[in-house]
């Protein structure tokens, strides 16, 4: 299957990332003419795209621009959160790594419509050779005056610098980011304030997923009717999926959203390997709930029909379970990873995360008996919206998910297994 | 004595000086440190204070929240092995099994000579590259369980 790609346009040609490859591309025009539009007039064409954020939350961009106060001689910031941390989610790598100078003219667009002069890309430390083109394009933007003072004689001013994270799910969250941005720990701060009045440094702070940024020049350049296009009506535009597991073509596919989940995974990916069945989805990144075969059949990928569905679309991570896994040992590492990743400051999600570890791990060191299965799931029910940050509920809904999907495959694993109930 | 040397001196001052507060210096300033030491020791932390003016417990707190960061002396390579969803589905942990038991047999003959450690690690945003590991900064994909000795053979003998 072929799609027409946006973001993904340089994809699989000679110097893919170069600056040079990007300008053939018509790259760095959107500036050009944003920077001869009104910033109201910019957000309110972001707002008619119905762009919605691709980071995991879909909270609609151009809103959250509005949000930031006019200037008042005081810094503002734009932060571009490329530190991806939800597992299954490896869009904005690949992004980094053929589309970098699309993600700083996103940025410069984005910056100038909310009177930001300086920025920052924070990727997680785990992507080093992406940091590396990234920091490459940064040089290039600046050596070829799109980036620094009074840009190709505007008058806009915009400084651009790379961050990297130390290893830290939580940083992916933006008070989280911004907080590790300070040199602090990754801990989320309480909302309200938002960051759009009180972010890094306490300064009006915009942060924009990667792939976010990367549709603005596009919008700009054609226009919200062009943009919609493709997608639905509440969910426009093309999105970028991870798909990994069992299958033949996993990686990274642009498609319109509303795309068919099951044409995704049998045209795109070439279907499953080895003759292997579907077992379940996690749809949205590890903290989704899962989808059962027969809902595969007629998922599509957008946010309504995930959340019609009871599950999200979250970052577009697509992983699939085939039927010879065990759940029981995939329930474990979903629960150890999030009792991991808990940075502790909220107590429901500091001991319900270790809780439930215990309950999983248990079940099968064969301390856990039959009750264990319900209990994950009442430990699990009060750990959702009663903290600072979505971590807690993140870690909740895959547990309920797992247990009310195969909670009579986990009792029957107990009962195989023989633990005392 | 500085326990730094000058080069990592010229790197910390910059990075102290680029941001909009010096605090915004620790992370990458820890970054460099543990390029060059290898793990980040107590003096190292005292020289930042000393030095840098970055206070102490700012500097530990960001240590002890953040995977990547060591303030225990480290083996030449840490294998950083990804232990999540796809890469689990994918042979992970029989590839982990394997790299432990050759770790065992390194340190029965070797001790703490052993070239290598082993994390298993939370996540390292690869999967379509699945099963990933990352040997000190280097990504290697499809490490499986019968490619695994070949692929750490190239950092240090597995015998």
């Amino acid at each position: 299957m072929t799609h027409e790609k946006i973001i993904l346009a340089t994809e699989g040609k000679e110097n893919q990332r170069s600056i040079d490859t990007y300008l053939a591309n018509g790259g760095y025009t959107a500036i050009k003419k944003a920077a001869k539009m009104d910033r109201k007039a910019i957000i309110d064409l972001v707002k008619a795209s119905g762009l919605r954020g691709r980071g995991g939350a879909g909270f609609p961009t151009g809103l959250k621009w509005s949000f930031v106060p006019p200037d008042d001689g005081k810094p503002k910031y734009l932060i571009c959160n490329n530190d991806e941390s939800e597992p299954g989610t490896f869009k904005d790598r690949h992004i980094s790594s053929v589309n970098p100078h699309m993600i700083i003219e996103g940025m410069l667009i984005g910056g100038y419509t909310v009177g930001a002069e300086k920025g920052y890309i924070y990727s997680r430390w785990e992507f080093q050779l992406e940091i590396g083109y990234l920091e490459q394009a940064i040089k290039e933007a600046y050596e070829a005056g799109f980036l620094g003072q009074n840009i190709f004689g505007s008058g806009i001013n915009f400084e651009l610098d790379h961050y990297s994270g130390a290893g830290a799910y939580i940083c992916g969250e933006e008070t989280g980011l911004i907080s590790s941005l300070e040199g602090k720990k990754g801990q989320p701060k309480l909302k309200p304030p938002f960051p759009a009045l009180e972010g890094y440094l306490r300064r009006p702070t915009v942060v924009n997923n990667t792939e976010t940024f990367c549709n603005i020049p596009h919008i700009i350049t054609h226009g919200a009717e062009v943009f919609r296009r493709y997608g639905t009506e509440k969910s426009p535009g093309t999105k970028l999926f991870s798909i990994s597991g069992a299958l033949n073509r996993p990686g990274v596919y642009e498609v319109p959203l509303g795309y068919s989940l099951k044409k995704l995974i049998e045209e795109d990916c070439g279907g499953l390997k080895d003759g292997k069945k579907i077992k379940a989805v996690v749809p949205g990144g590890m903290s989704a709930p899962l989808l059962m075969p027969a809902q595969v059949e007629t998922a599509t990928l957008d946010y309504e029909c995930m959340q019609e569905m009871g599950s999200m679309l979250g970052s577009g991570a697509i992983m699939i379970i085939d039927d010879q896994q065990d759940v029981v040992d995939l329930l474990r590492i979903t629960t150890d990873f999030f009792a991991h990743e808990s940075c502790g400051q909220c107590t429901p999600c500091r001991e319900g995360t270790g809780w439930l570890k215990n309950l999983v791990n248990g079940i099968l060191e064969g301390t856990e008996g039959p009750a264990a299965v319900d209990r994950i799931y009442q430990v699990a029910d009060h750990m959702e919206g009663r903290t600072i940050c979505a971590l807690s509920d993140a870690a909740a809904w895959p547990a309920k998910s797992y247990v009310k999907n195969f909670g009579e495959e986990i009792k029957a694993y107990i009962e195989k297994k023989g633990n005392r109930a | 004595m500085s326990v730094f040397s000058d080069g990592l001196h010229t790197k910390i001052k910059v990075l102290v000086e680029r941001y909009e507060t010096p605090r915004s210096a620790i992370l990458p300033a820890l970054h460099a440190i543990q390029d060059e030491k290898g793990w980040i020791s107590p003096e190292a932390v005292e020289e930042l204070h000393t030095v840098y003016n970055l206070e102490r417990v700012h500097v530990k707190e960001v240590i002890s929240f953040y995977d990547i960061y060591h303030d225990t002396p480290q083996r030449k390579f840490i294998i950083r092995y990804c232990g999540n969803l796809t890469c689990s589905m994918l042979g992970a942990k029989e590839a982990i099994h394997k790299i432990e038991e050759r770790i065992n047999e390194l340190e029965k003959k070797s001790g703490d000579d052993c070239p290598f450690s082993l994390e298993v690690f939370p996540c390292l945003g690869k999967c379509d590259g699945a099963p990933v590991m990352m040997v000190n900064k280097d990504r290697v994909e499809h490490a499986t369980v019968d490619k695994v000795e070949e692929l750490l053979s190239k950092y240090a003998p597995l015998n």
